[in-house]
């Protein structure tokens, strides 16, 4: 047997072992090392801050949990948010990142490290990461081996797609969940391999962790059943299915049904229903393969027959009557939304305002997954070459989270984990191919060697290339280039038993030069997209100075701190729902609506009340004890998140509610162009935020032209009065402006014209209406 | 915990009444100042240096009543009305109602911020357009055109038509409330000056109405005689605006707290910044003239007609008056407003949906005559509303017999959880208005609260008790039966 270059032979066995495995926990420790390190470009960049709107929630209710204890969190209710409403936060909160922090606050604490709260808040998420690495390893390994979960595991390190979601200060369940996912789904697998029900027990555990943690974790209990189901049809019930299956439901579902805000939901919504309903599959099965090791065949098929019928009608009937009587909710709306991109425009705007929920723009695979989506289809392709149960369940993965990636910009983070594992099982491929130190066998006359079955399809394609350069002929086909023909150009080289494989070191190094080459431009594609795009805090800004330094545009934190100071502590905010939970967080005052969304018809409120005009805003404001309304203006610095361009949604989420009052149309100049200049319709100059955005804009440029850099638009020179507010504060940039709402009038005039007598300007003499009926 | 905080509790508690008892002392004997009032002492009159002795009587009640009276002429620069923000006086009586032009700081926009700052005022309509002709309007009042005074031929007298005499106890309402003009004010009051209409505003209440058959009218004609003025009113198709009772000509007007949510920077229970205005047609009801002019009446007998010459009620009416804007009388405030569950004591911070709640407050009214606040249990009509955007519970808050100005009711909180509010809300006219707000959470039970065991549920216990069972069952048979095989094996 040949070699393409030197192998050392005087190395026993058991030092290659012990040297491989201690080179993967080095490859590991740093893998770990590297993903954590990514993610503290925002703590570099920036600063130990807790990043964006959700986490601000999470950070205060652990802050809760951590002071005062796992009872009182559960009870938490909490009137400063949704006020008057309230929220009952023990219910409405999946606990588990809060639990997870807690403990950990707690654990250190007990080993007396006084670690402060929000930097294991910001560096959870880091953390984390390394854990996912590890899962992911776990996870790979059983589909290929180690070395290809080494490669997924740094893929899943640094790859963008998670990072976004996991950087510190990036305090979210997701931060968390994607480990769960992962650990789950391998020891799903795990207990699938072994038909073991520790394994199942220890993967519904985890599940439940998942469960308290992300609402994501409806894709786990789907992915499982149909992952079972799949492995049914495809007549591959054994022991070991059914064993795994049941014991993670089982124990799966009663323990999840112990979180408040999941509850009954279980058994009681559509959702839930698939795996309930394969559940009940597996135990017809069981019984039908029971019965049929006792009773003779010819009965068997009659019995199966007449049993699978009567069973698949009752059920469906039984899930339809359900249904309909209401005892299983049918399908929400946000679901709905997934297999209809355009149906949360239509009825449930609240969900499509979110720019998380909108469709993946292609660009964004790219950037998010680079050198891997190239790679992914490959890694499904070689799944499908084994095809042994856990790689069905990858293919069901990929097919699943690339629909979903699809449809949402937010579950590109679900499709990240299973790219990367087929990413590290085609890349791993080809390293085995071409690192593989023997030479297929040199026949005598024909370069020949044994179709192995380890083969790829890249190898095959090589190879088939390479023989019809040298043979030329009808060959030359093979060399196409769809995978179709590769696989028959296979067909027919294995029939003319001709021999492939790679002769040579400088072929070997030209491919894995190449391959080396495409992994160094994606770490640094990874470095440079995090460092860049996904570290930002969007609660403080970043600019480049013209010399090239960084200038910090701090005006969110300046306005809740400003707020913090200079309000009563019960002082109601009103601002759009985005900042909800920043006001809760970092001014600490009570707010309308905030991020999270569960109350439709007040959010809407605050939509009527930013898009109608003064007077009709202001009964609203003072009917929920508004003091202090609070508005995101980018106009001066062409800052373009700002509350003018998510106007319309205000507009369209109140329209659904008050159709009569609100019309979006309105706001639309004729030509059907959203305006906000001079030629902005009437409507919307009258509404409040409108007023608000624009009150005394075009003083700032003292008579010259006053343009919104965000739309690019002249502001009229005169600009827009308030009656019923009164400007409170304006921050450094103008980015965040405070209105404060003035009390009613102490002469009892609408304040309109209480205004117009305070400016001295003089009312018209009025006449006592006469009493006396005109004589005709 | 509950021990400790049961035995510090009585102490802290006593040592807080304690306190508090000293502290509303030194508060009463501060704000209690020599005068009737309950917001404070000084007067700032306005009014022309020659006419000082004019008001003479009314001035002098003033200053018996305990009042401390500057006077500054229309065109004075001082003393200023609001300097550094503060008003400089507690009350402004504008008696300068012929002056024209005023100095800089006296204008309709600083009265209104005067009242704002707890300011009160009385003002005097004269017949020339000045500052006062502007401001009506802000306080709903229609004035008719300029040197249009009230005229009425009734009753025959020999004084000129547009001095008239109106007859206070004529206009009691009975059963009313409150009345400005108590009924010490015997005799007819005399007025001469604009009457004017009053616009739908709940501030606005008419104190004297214009007589039935009083109208008003250009007097312009030198023959005092304003038959043509009528005449020339109903062409234009104004006949009978100006007319009859629907006219005032003293008006009260009692401003709100600037419509305080009661949390934020409203918090407070907001009656301290409550004014009193009050409109009055002409100065010369406050006038010596007519405080000594007798009022001739005829009084129709079986033996024909006697003619009585009676005091006039100028004197006391117009210490009544000034009595009210100067929050003499109808001044109510809450002292204490105190809330806790049904069978327990102490302020709780939240409440659980279904609570059986107490809500109790004290509410004092000012008495003049002693020159203290009160226990006041004379509202019969009070209500406490329990409101979480719409009042869900409202419920007539009672006296409490036994203890004088405790008012106190109990009732269930709602079903639903959420942030709620005590308000009291009580406008009367005549009074002060009571205006209170607490905000208070109303959650839904703790995790233990719920009941434990439910009838409901037993078949699920029984379930759950028999499949443990069944399988430590099954446990036990299948070790002992796989024990007795092994034996029955190695028997073998």
């Amino acid at each position: 047997m040949s070699t393409a270059f030197p192998l050392p032979t005087n190395i026993s066995p058991t030092t290659v072992a012990n040297t491989a495995s201690l080179l993967r926990i080095v490859a590991f420790g740093l893998i770990s090392g590297a993903a954590i390190a990514s993610r503290l470009f925002a703590v570099i960049n920036f600063e130990s801050i807790i990043h964006e709107f959700d986490p601000w929630f999470n950070y205060r209710a652990t802050r809760v949990l951590a002071a005062k204890g796992f009872y009182e969190f559960w009870n938490w209710f909490d009137p400063t948010a949704w006020y008057p409403l309230g929220r009952v936060v023990g219910g409405t909160v999946y606990p588990g990142l809060m639990a997870t922090s807690g403990v950990i606050y707690n654990f250190l604490h007990y080993f007396n490290l006084p670690v402060d709260i929000r930097n294991i808040c910001v560096l959870l998420a880091p953390g984390f990461s390394a854990l996912t690495a590890w899962a992911t390893y776990m996870f790979t390994a059983e589909m290929k081996d180690p070395s290809a979960g080494l490669l997924a595991a740094a893929f899943i390190g640094i790859v963008p797609g998670y990072i976004s979601r996991s950087v510190a200060g990036s305090y979210d369940n997701e931060a968390i969940a994607i480990f769960l996912l992962m650990i789950t789904f391998y020891l799903w697998i795990k207990a699938l391999k072994l038909g073991s029900a520790l394994f199942g027990a220890l993967a519904a555990i985890f599940y439940f962790y998942m469960v308290a943690a992300w609402g994501g974790y409806a894709f786990i209990t789907n992915m499982i059943p149909v992952h079972a189901l799949v492995l049914l049809i495809m007549g591959r019930f054994s022991g070991r299915l059914y064993v795994a299956y049941c014991s993670w439901y089982a124990i799966g579902t009663l323990s999840s049904m112990q979180v408040p805000f999941v509850g009954f939901q279980p058994v009681r919504t559509s959702e839930h229903m698939g795996a309930l309903g394969v559940f009940g599959l597996l135990q017809i099965v069981a019984f039908a393969s029971l019965v049929r090791s006792h009773v003779s065949s010819k009965q068997f098929q009659n019995l199966l027959a007449i049993s699978v019928v009567t069973m698949g009608v009752l059920g469906a009937g039984a899930f339809v009557v359900m249904t309909y009587k209401g005892w299983i909710a049918p399908w929400t709306g946000r679901f709905y939304s997934l297999w209809d991109t355009g149906y949360a425009k239509k009825y449930i705007p609240i969900i499509a305002s979110v720019s998380e929920h909108q469709p993946t723009a292609w660009p964004s695979f790219f950037m998010d997954l680079q050198l891997l989506i190239f790679l992914f289809p490959a890694g499904v392709v070689m799944c499908f070459r084994e095809l042994r149960d856990e790689h069905v369940f990858v293919i069901i993965y990929a097919v699943v989270a690339s629909y979903f990636a699809g449809v949402m910009v937010r579950l590109m983070l679900t499709l990240t984990p299973v790219v990367c594992v087929s990413a590290a099982v085609a890349l791993s491929t080809l390293l085995d191919t071409y690192v593989e130190a023997r030479e297929p066998d040199v026949p005598e006359e024909r370069t020949e060697a044994n179709g192995n079955s380890v083969a790829d399809g890249k190898k095959t394609k090589k190879a088939g290339a390479a023989t019809a350069g040298s043979q030329a002929g009808s060959s030359a086909a093979a060399a196409a280039s769809s995978t179709i023909s590769d696989f028959v150009s296979a067909t027919k080289s294995n029939a003319n038993s001709r021999q492939k494989g790679i002769w040579g070191a400088d072929a070997r190094l030209v491919i894995i030069l190449n391959a080396i080459g495409m992994l160094v431009f994606f770490v640094f594609h990874c470095t440079w997209v995090t460092s860049n795009a996904y570290s930002s805090p969007s609660v403080v800004l970043a600019s480049t100075n013209p010399d090239g330094s960084q200038h910090i545009i701090d005006d969110y934190r300046e306005a809740y701190y400003w707020l913090r100071q200079n309000t009563p502590q019960d002082a109601v905010v009103m601002s759009w729902w985005d900042y909800g939970y920043q006001i809760a967080g970092m001014a600490d005052r009570v707010t309308l609506v905030d991020n999270n969304t569960w109350n439709n018809t007040h959010i809407a409120t605050v939509g009527k009340a930013m898009s109608s005009p003064e007077e009709v805003a202001y009964p609203i404001l003072r009917k929920h004890d508004v003091d202090y309304i609070l508005v995101i203006f980018g106009g001066l610095l062409g800052y373009s998140g700002d509350d003018i361009n998510k106007f319309l949604w205000m507009v369209r989420i109140a329209q659904g509610v008050w159709p009569d009052e609100i019309q979006e149309p309105n706001y639309f100049t004729p030509q059907g162009e959203y305006r906000v200049d001079d030629r902005a319709s009437e409507t919307m100059r009258n509404s409040l935020m409108y007023k608000m955005s624009y009150y005394r804009f075009s003083e700032l440029y003292g008579g010259g032209n006053a343009v919104d850099r965000v739309r690019n638009q002249q502001i009229p020179k005169v600009g827009p009065t308030l009656d019923y507010l009164e400007e409170a504060f304006t921050t450094e940039n103008w980015i965040v402006r405070i209105y404060k709402v003035r009390k009613e009038d102490s002469l009892g005039r609408d304040l309109k014209t209480a205004n117009a007598f305070a400016q001295g300007k003089k009312r018209k003499r009025g006449k006592p209406v006469s009493r006396r009926r005109a004589i005709v | 915990m509950r021990t400790r905080s049961h035995s510090k509790s009585p102490l802290s508690w006593s040592l807080f009444t304690l306190l508090s008892v000293i502290l509303s002392a030194l508060v009463q004997l501060s704000s209690a100042g020599k005068s009737a009032s309950s917001t404070g002492d000084s007067v700032l009159v306005i009014l022309e240096p020659a006419k000082k002795a004019e008001y003479s009587i009314f001035l002098d009640g003033l200053e018996k009543k305990g009042y401390t009276i500057t006077f500054r002429a229309p065109k004075e620069e001082h003393p200023l009305l609001i300097e550094d923000g503060l008003p400089n006086f507690s009350h402004v009586i504008l008696l300068a109602s012929d002056t024209k032009s005023f100095a800089k700081d006296i204008g309709p926009q600083s009265l209104v911020q005067l009242l704002s700052l707890g300011t009160n005022l009385v003002l005097t309509l004269g017949l020339k357009q000045n500052l006062l002709t502007s401001l009506a309007p802000e306080f709903s009042l229609l004035l008719p055109p300029p040197a249009t005074p009230l005229v009425s031929f009734f009753p025959e007298r020999s004084d000129s038509p547009n001095v008239i005499p109106i007859d206070v106890s004529s206009q009691f309402i009975p059963n009313d409330t409150f009345s400005v003009l108590s009924s010490q004010v015997t005799g007819k009051v005399w007025f001469s000056g604009t009457p004017f209409a009053l616009n739908p505003n709940p501030l606005l209440f008419p104190i004297l109405h214009a007589p039935a058959e009083s109208f008003a009218a250009d007097m312009s004609d030198a023959s005092g005689l304003v038959s043509d003025a009528l005449a020339d009113a109903s062409e234009k198709g104004g006949e009978g605006l100006w007319a009859g009772s629907s006219l005032s000509v003293v008006a009260g007007f009692q401003t709100l707290i600037g419509g305080g949510t009661g949390h934020g920077p409203d918090a407070g229970s907001g009656e301290d910044k409550q004014t009193r205005a009050v409109w009055v047609g002409g100065s010369s009801l406050f006038s010596d003239e007519f405080a000594k002019k007798q009022v001739v009446e005829k009084i129709i007998q079986e033996r024909g007609m006697k003619v009585v010459e009676n005091p006039s009620g100028n004197k006391q009416a117009a210490l009544e008056i000034a009595g009210w804007a100067f929050q003499e009388r109808g001044v109510l405030r809450i002292d204490e407003v105190t809330h806790h569950k049904v069978n327990q004591t102490g302020p709780v911070e939240m409440y659980t949906t279904n609570d059986e709640i107490v809500y109790t407050t004290r509410i004092s009214s000012f008495n003049p005559s002693t020159k203290k606040w009160e226990r006041y249990s004379g509202l019969k009509d009070l209500q406490l509303e329990f409101t979480m955007l719409d009042p869900h519970v409202r419920t007539a808050l009672l006296p409490v017999s036994g203890k004088p100005g405790t008012y106190s009711t109990t009732f269930r909180a709602p079903d639903r959880h959420g942030v709620f509010k005590f308000v009291i809300s009580y406008q009367r006219k005549g009074f002060t208005h009571l205006h209170h707000t607490l905000s208070v959470a109303v959650v839904p039970p703790r995790h233990d609260g719920y009941p434990r065991f439910l009838s409901a549920a037993w078949p699920y216990y029984a379930g759950a008790i028999s499949t443990s069972v069944g399988f430590l069952l099954f446990c036990a048979i299948y070790v002992a039966g796989e024990a007795k095989e092994e034996k029955k094996n190695k028997k073998e």
